[in-house]
């Protein structure tokens, strides 16, 4: 009986498909949960829209491009304060957002006019700024407005301007992940190789799948830096529209997130002939494995060796700290997807942690195929979970600490679960070495959390005393 | 002629109001209909709204009221597919009605909300939620599930907008008949703070007033219990909203945010309406306890002459000495804004920049509040509608000088980088701590606003060593 159907499922048994109890001695291919498929509609799903997949998590993140959403102003409005991903330029990325504010006119006689004001409206308010993105959205989609050819014009009229397309309306797909593949597919057909870049060393790498939450691309690139290795384009945190243009002409594609950008790394592969390297960036075992086998391939072994034991040195000892004290902790973990199978199998083995259930948003079957080989048996592998099966599924595995989302996590917050910011941490970076460190470090002062306990007591109960709770100083 | 040396031929102070005069938005201040709609929805008891649209519609919204209450809030989506758009989605309406009602058996209210691309589509709602009843007939006889049909397409208004249609839709589903007078007021306080509706509720009770506040949003500040109970959600109940066409009277406070309700209680059940400026400040808090008691015929209790002397005691402290002739933008709710803006003269502020509005300029133009500022104001004040925050940065990029900006989250960027002291206000405020908690309105509002603004101003003078040594002796 390895897929499960919940009690709060059983007026929607199809559900059963999608939850999965890995028990042992099973060939999980038998029992892969069904993903990437539409979500009932009311069952209070986590899931956000292609359009969101593209421009809030891959093309929002570069730090020098205008967004310009072609659409009525929620669109703007929603992806803007929403995200945690620096930039060494000030931010200009999360500072702005564009609408081309349309109105019900435009429904009726097209929006072209007002995206081709917009855009130039916006080039004129900042002068600095020569790049843009332009994005459809559900009524200008439906509507059909030809947004590569109001892109065209504008780059007629302004040289000193690119502008890159994207059509992937909220409707399109079954989640973010179809606004993923759109914003990839459409990168590499139209602007990777239309620009060169200086070379500055014999190894080049781009770095794919990893959008700086908390400076996480930056951290990275110090290890980038100590190896000697020029990375022509990062996917796209803290990155730049033009370095993406010149991600041809790197020797290897390091991918983190290839639920996100897998895609535009398999075309690097077939269009230029540049191999994939899929590493997991966070925790200490495979942050060490990842940068092993990027040195092996440009044969700098030694300069890898050097940086994993100068690394370790200084983080080693206070992972451990933080691994005595969290052994046994029981963990679930309900983000977008990937980050399942990065996390499971990395917080057991360098910190001793139990993940106990897990639900993606938007992860494809090979995700899953990929966290079920890495997790736990007796842990629960959900797709695209929905409001009543959470409260279920805590009442089953009683987690100490869940890694989500913010509202999930105020949620949680009443049944004196602690949470940590899964999408956007807490108090990150949590990639490489020092970043494993500060997630052991935020989950542990959320399990250690005195609030949590002091939140079960009673006060009208005599029999019960307010505990002092202790803990130790890290 | 005057005797303290100023002059007394002045140039008379300019008061304008003009538009956004760009097609696009930069930084837009408002979200879209669909999300105000949203907003309305979750203030009533055992009520999940369904969103009719793409999935980002319901999950973006959810999350900005996550990060305004710190408290998560349901809310469903008919997850809007392809497929729908070419073949019309009615039929996700009505699963996604038959699975909220059969997973969640205490639900009484739907409220079914269209977005941009379902309008552009043209599903029929009202049609379809005719199909739907006969199916929850069959299904569940012994229960009554109200659908309430809202038509919120985003390219029109704003969410500001969007929360007025909601509560007027609810009211036109639930409150269909005139039966035996009730004796209570009804009370539309606008979209407003669980701080401000306990400080009506306490003002009520001084009076002895039997008040119904629509939407009772007191329980959006919702404690951690030993018993895990989750108690966020609405507190207007079906019976309260039933019960409006049996009430004495309507009190609107807020023009743009559920007048129009108290206005179809008048026409189809002769509830006189009263519609008052919104209660910011202390003439705006007289004139609605004023109204309060000739509508119920209740006398103002001593207890709000003391609150009200108190508050004016702590403002006397402040005004002259500290606020006199600084000058201040606003922007946010065009009920907030100008509210603010009457306050703000109060207390000798200069309100100098305002910024509201969607496209409802219209509107906006015959408001009383605006002819009451420009007869009044005596110095140069800019209103301008249709507004985006990019109108307050260009100001201040150009050299406009402001001591205190006054406005919502979202605009938090345009205060850090100028340098300019920021009072968080109006909706949303997640960058600061519990401001959902703190009144704004009445005596008591102002009194804590304007110590916020003081304090906020005090830590600025600190921090950029501008004559903090005022404060060594004050």
């Amino acid at each position: 009986m390895p897929m499960v159907l919940l009690e709060c499922d059983k007026d929607i048994p199809e559900r059963q498909k999608h939850i999965y109890l890995k028990a042992p001695d099973e060939d999980t291919r038998d029992f892969l949960p069904i993903a990437n498929a539409a979500t009932i509609p009311g069952t209070l799903s986590e899931r956000g829209c292609a359009f969101c997949g593209a421009k809030l998590v891959i093309g929002g993140v570069l730090k020098d491009t205008i967004q310009m959403i072609h659409g009525p102003l929620g669109c703007a409005y929603d992806t803007w304060h929403t995200k945690r991903y620096p930039t060494d330029n000030g931010h200009f990325n999360m500072k702005y957002v564009w609408s081309t504010d349309m109105k019900e006119s435009h429904v009726v006689f097209g929006g072209e006019k007002r995206l081709e004001k917009s855009m130039h409206e916006a080039f004129d308010e900042m002068p600095d700024i020569k790049r843009m993105i332009v994005y459809t959205t559900c009524p200008t989609a439906l509507i059909g407005d030809d947004i590569k050819a109001v892109a065209k014009q504008v780059m007629k009229d302004r040289p000193d301007v690119d502008v890159f397309t994207v059509e992937c309306p909220g409707f399109s797909g079954v989640s973010q992940s179809k606004g993923h593949h759109v914003l990839n597919i459409g990168w590499i057909n139209e602007k990777v190789d239309t620009l060169q870049k200086e070379i500055t060393s014999d190894y080049t790498i781009n770095f794919i799948g990893d959008f700086n939450i908390q400076g996480d691309s930056q951290l990275l690139q110090t290890y980038w830096d100590k190896l000697g290795i020029q990375v022509i384009a990062h996917f796209t945190g803290n990155g730049t529209y033009d370095d993406l243009r010149c991600m041809h002409q790197a020797q290897l594609n390091v991918v983190n997130c290839a639920r996100s950008s897998g895609y535009i790394a398999n075309e690097l592969k077939k269009r230029y002939g540049i191999p994939r390297l899929d590493i997991d960036s966070w925790g200490f075992n495979y942050m060490a494995e990842g940068i092993r086998k990027i040195c092996a391939f440009f044969g700098i072994e030694e300069r890898g060796e050097a940086l994993i034991a100068e690394e370790e040195a200084k983080w080693k000892p206070k992972l451990d700290w933080y691994k005595e004290r969290l052994q046994g902790t029981k963990m679930a973990i309900w983000t977008g997807g990937p980050r399942l199978w990065h996390w499971t199998k990395s917080v057991e083995d360098d910190l001793g942690v139990q993940v106990v259930a897990m639900s993606s948003k938007f992860g494809h079957e090979e995700d899953f195929e990929k966290v079920i080989a890495r997790g736990r048996e007796g842990t629960y592998y959900i797709d695209d979970g929905n409001e009543l099966e959470f409260f279920e599924i805590i009442e089953l595995v009683k987690p100490d600490v869940i890694f989500t989302g913010p509202r999930v996590g105020e949620l949680i917050k009443k049944l004196h679960i602690p949470y940590v910011n899964g999408h956007a941490y807490h108090n990150g970076p949590y990639m490489g070495f020092e970043g494993f460190v500060n997630l052991a470090r935020d989950m542990y002062n959320a399990v250690y959390n005195p609030l949590r306990h002091l939140a079960a007591v009673d006060i009208r109960d005599k029999s019960q005393t307010t505990p002092i709770i202790t803990r130790g100083a890290a | 002629m005057s005797n303290c040396g100023c002059t007394t031929e002045q140039k008379p102070a300019e008061v304008s109001v003009s538009g956004r005069d760009r097609d696009g938005i930069i930084n837009p201040m408002y979200d879209c209909q669909p999300a105000g709609a949203q907003y309305a929805g979750i203030g009533i008891k055992d009520c999940i709204p369904l969103v009719h649209g793409g999935q980002g519609c319901t999950m973006f919204v959810r999350l900005l009221f996550a990060q305004h209450f710190k408290e998560n809030f349901d809310v469903a989506s008919t997850s809007l597919h392809e497929d729908s758009a070419v073949f019309g989605g009615a039929g996700r309406v009505e699963e996604g009605v038959l699975v909220l009602a059969r997973r969640y058996p205490e639900l009484r209210v739907i409220p079914i909300i269209t977005t941009c691309s379902t309008e552009v589509i043209g599903d029929d709602i009202e049609g379809t939620i005719r199909i739907i009843k006969k199916a929850l007939k069959a299904e569940f006889p012994e229960r009554e599930i109200y659908l309430a049909p809202v038509h919120t397409p985003s390219f029109k208004g704003s969410h500001v907008t969007g929360y007025d249609e909601c509560v007027k839709s609810v009211f036109q589903t639930i409150a269909t008949k005139k039966t035996k007078p009730t004796g209570k007021l009804n009370v539309f306080p606008g979209w407003v703070n669980p701080g401000d509706v306990v400080l009506l509720k306490d003002y009520f009770k001084a009076m002895g007033v039997d008040a119904t506040i629509f939407m009772d949003t007191e329980n959006f500040d919702s404690p951690m219990l030993p018993s895990k109970a989750i108690e966020t959600q609405g507190n207007t109940t079906v019976e309260d909203i039933a019960d409006s066409a049996n009430a004495i009277g309507s009190l609107a406070l807020a023009r743009y945010e559920g007048a129009s309700t108290a206005k179809y209680l008048n026409e189809s059940f002769e509830v006189p309406d009263y519609l008052v400026n919104t209660p910011y400040g202390i003439k705006n808090t007289d004139d609605m306890l004023r109204k309060i008691s000739e509508v119920t015929g209740k006398e103002i209790p001593e207890s709000l002459v003391r609150e009200r002397g108190i508050a004016l005691d702590a403002l006397a402290d402040l005004a002259h000495m500290f606020f006199a002739n600084k000058k201040v933008a606003i922007f946010g709710h065009p009920d907030l804004v100008l509210g603010l803006a009457q306050f703000c003269m109060e207390i000798e502020l200069e309100p100098c920049l305002l910024l509201i509005g969607d496209d409802q300029g219209r509107k906006y133009k015959k408001d009383p509040r605006i002819e009451e500022l420009k007869n009044t104001a005596h110095f140069d004040m800019e209103i301008i509608h249709n507004a985006d925050l990019w109108e307050l940065e260009k100001r201040i990029n150009a050299g406009l000088k402001l001591d205190l900006i006054m406005g919502h989250s979202k605009g938090r960027y345009v205060a850090i980088e100028a340098n300019i002291p920021m009072v968080r206000v109006g909706f949303p405020t997640f960058d600061r701590a519990g401001l959902y908690r703190k009144p704004t309105i009445g005596y008591k509002g102002a009194m804590e606003l304007a110590e916020t603004i003081a304090n906020t101003l005090f830590a600025h003078m600190e921090y950029t060593r501008n004559k903090e040594w005022i404060l060594n002796t004050w």
